[in-house]
């Protein structure tokens, strides 16, 4: 592997055949390759290394839900409580995930330790024993391991009868933090790639399974025990993660959002194959799934609800279940209420918010009593330009041209004159610099089609301001 | 020998009226228009669990066969349950989006709406069907654009189905089509008409001009003109004004005939 440092090609990283006939990180290709001609060279890619862990850690959150990425080459899991599958022995854990390993063609260095430190560093180091480290290993600068060396002090076990105060003196607190954790003195907490979920229901398979109809029905075995743990919590799960563990080590995923907590494991099954539907590529289960995982990383309090004797409709929970149905389906982007903004400009006064996100806004402005209405009912993102003609220069339009058809205007009201948001633009407060204003008119062509025009600028703002349909009335 | 006695009618009156009592209703409820003349001449109105067919009489009115629809569904009774309004992209590009000022400025409630977008006809047509069978909805409206082949009899059947057994209603605008043999239980032309103006030549009140081509009832056509109002959230019937001949109310006329006169 090589990379380009200081504008020389250097090598950033070699194999075990590379390091036998002497080279090392850090040599120039050039020197590298006077050495080894035939030497074969690949260009260093950083972020594939990392997407590779990234999916190595996926794999390994059989093990253990707090899996960690350690950069450049590391991974740190930590198994505290997780090795009740393998006899609560927990090299057997590290013989299997070293063999997993091998099947994928990786070579790993695995080593355990009482403190994520301890296990870096002898993974990093090779050696089995802390006090066997060498005084690198506390990773505290050139300078102090220089001067730990010349004082004679080569491993750790030199440094871990000493006392300790001096050599706070001599070398710093965070030295002897340092020399603490990899002593397993004191431990320190991974933060986990992911959050570890509230619940997670896992099933674990001797045989890997292929067939769908098996996976299904394992999910939902997995979601009659999820909504059972819920159910003691009074909880209710807003999200619902299953993961697929495939024998030879990758991950696939699926997640579920709801609007609301919930804890109906039919629902949820619903919801699933929905999710399992509409998958743009289908579950390939390649050799099997040897292991399926069902985790809720969020869950909200959900008190039991009563059902009434009388066999009334639960519309709000209907509707929910709905939305949730359309949203897996569709994307929950795309199922959406509508909220107002502070804003007077026309289409910035209302968005549409994703259905799951929240409630819609109830207390809308009411219609006046008398009069037309004076919004349109459609309206376009971006208005559309037309081609217009009016009688005089500030006045209404006379017939306007709109995808290609002629619009004879009979009856007109207007102009409702919306001024710019002068405070969006730089300088805006200077006189002519805040945007052109819009004057709105309401007006019916002479086929009865109502229509919402703008011009895009007064006379006094601009020579030859531009007209725009901006919506139609009903 | 008394064959009427054996009829659990003679012979059990209060069997007979407590089986009456838990029959289905024998008519379907129906909406009203509001407008008279209509509700007269449709019997009452539309089928309220049924799937209705609205189509633009120009390629510009599929807005106005869009609004006729929103509007209908106003009529409904006020409810917890929303209105759904399901339309495409393509729709939604060539038509704009809601506005809800401008929905409650017709006397709606746009807390009601709820929008659903998919990326084309065929999720639209099941996100629909869903949306009729799950009984959340009051109303469920689909906005097509164009002659789309997916809407077809087999469709639309399924949708009238999930409507008559949900009591939903459902309504199906077609901008932008021709018709074609469907399920819907009626069929209408929409068009948008001059309005009445407000004082200053304003342009008024949202104003139709209906026209029945199809009704599973048997109602003969008929065209209308009727115009919403807001205040009562109804339409009523309008009088013709302006240049326009008296003609256009007669089960004959056409409105295309008006725009070419």
């Amino acid at each position: 592997m090589v990379e380009k440092q200081r504008g020389a090609m250097r090598l950033a990283a070699c194999d075990t055949a590379a390091l036998a006939l002497g080279l090392s990180a850090g040599m120039a290709l050039a020197d590298a390759r006077a050495r080894v001609p035939d030497l074969a060279v690949f260009d260093h890619d950083p972020a594939a290394d990392i997407a590779l862990l990234g999916w190595l850690a996926d794999g390994c959150e059989r093990y253990s839900p707090a899996c960690m990425i350690d950069p450049p080459q590391g991974l740190l899991i930590d198994i505290t409580g997780c090795t009740h599958h393998f006899g609560d022995d927990a090299g057997r854990l590290a013989k299997d995930l070293k063999q997993r390993l091998r099947r994928q063609g990786l070579t790993g260095q695995i080593a355990l330790g009482a403190t994520p430190d301890s296990a870096r560093a002898k993974a990093l180091y090779a050696k089995s024993a802390i006090h066997a480290l060498p005084v690198e290993a506390l990773d505290a600068g050139d300078k102090v391991h220089q001067a730990l060396r010349r004082a004679g002090l080569k491993t750790l076990k030199d440094l871990a009868c000493r006392p300790r105060k001096p050599f706070a003196a001599r070398f710093g607190k965070a030295t002897v933090v340092k020399l603490a954790r990899l002593l397993e003195e004191e431990d320190t907490r991974i933060t986990p790639r992911r959050h570890v979920p509230v619940i997670t229901v896992t099933q674990n398979f001797a045989e890997p399974i292929s067939r769908n109809n098996d996976v299904l029905d394992t999910i939902a075995t997995l979601t009659h025990q999820a909504a059972a743990q819920l159910n003691d919590r009074s909880q209710g799960g807003r999200r619902f993660e299953v993961s697929l563990f495939r024998s030879d080590g990758h991950v696939a995923r699926l997640a579920v959002d709801t609007g609301t907590p919930t804890r109906d494991s039919a629902l949820l099954m619903r919801l699933i194959r929905e999710r399992i539907d509409t998958l743009s590529d289908p579950l390939d289960p390649g050799f099997g799934y040897d292991r399926i995982q069902l985790s809720v990383p969020t869950a909200d309090i959900l008190l039991p609800s009563q059902a009434g004797l009388e066999t009334k409709v639960d519309r709000s929970a209907q509707t929910a279940a709905l939305i949730d149905r359309l949203s897996v389906r569709l994307g929950s982007d795309r199922v959406r209420y509508f909220a107002e903004r502070n804003s007077h400009i026309p289409e910035r006064a209302v968005v549409e918010c994703a259905a799951q996100s929240g409630q819609p806004q109830k207390d809308w402005p009411q219609a006046t009593e008398a009069g037309p209405p004076m919004r349109p009912f459609r309206l376009f993102e971006t208005p559309q330009r037309v081609e217009s003609l009016a009688s005089i220069p500030d006045g209404p339009p006379r017939q306007f041209r709109w995808r290609k058809n002629l619009h004879h205007i009979v009856a007109y009201e207007g102009p409702e004159r919306i001024a710019a948001e002068w405070w969006r633009r730089k300088a805006g407060h200077e006189p002519g610099k805040g945007g052109p204003t819009r004057d709105y008119y309401r007006v019916e062509d002479s086929e009865g089609r109502r229509f919402w025009l703008f011009r895009h600028g007064l006379y006094s703002e601009t020579d030859a301001p531009i007209w725009y349909l901006h919506g139609l009335f009903a | 020998m008394n064959i009427k006695a054996i009829l659990p009618t003679a012979a059990f009156p209060s069997v007979h009226s407590a089986w009456k009592q838990y029959q289905p209703n024998a008519s379907p409820p129906l909406l009203p228009i509001g407008a008279a003349e209509v509700d007269r001449r449709l019997h009452g109105g539309i089928v309220q669990a049924g799937l209705h067919e609205f189509f633009g009489g120009a390629k510009a009115d599929s807005y106005a066969a869009a609004a006729f629809a929103l509007l209908l569904a106003w009529r409904l009774p006020d409810s917890d349950a929303g209105i759904f309004w399901i339309t495409g992209d393509k729709e939604r590009q060539t038509s704009g989006r809601l506005y809800p000022l401008g929905l409650s400025a017709m006397g709606g409630n746009p807390s009601r709406i709820w929008l659903v977008q998919t990326a084309d006809l065929r999720d639209a047509l099941r996100a629909a069907a869903d949306t009729i069978r799950s009984k959340a909805a009051h109303a469920v409206i689909l906005e097509t654009h164009g002659n789309a082949r997916l809407v077809d009899l087999t469709s639309t059947r399924r949708l009238a189905l999930a409507a008559a057994e949900s009591g939903v209603l459902a309504l199906l605008v077609r901008g932008d089509a021709v018709p074609m043999p469907s399920a819907a239980s009626t069929r209408w032309q929409i068009c948008s008409a001059p309005s009445v103006p407000y004082p200053g030549n304003a342009p008024g009140l949202p104003t139709f001009d209906l026209r029945l081509l199809r009704h599973r009832g048997g109602t003969a056509p008929f065209a209308a003109r009727v115009t919403w109002d807001h205040a009562t959230r109804s339409f009523f019937d309008t009088p013709l004004s302006g240049g326009l001949s008296a003609a256009v109310t007669d089960t004959e006329a056409d409105p295309q005939q008006r725009f070419r006169a």
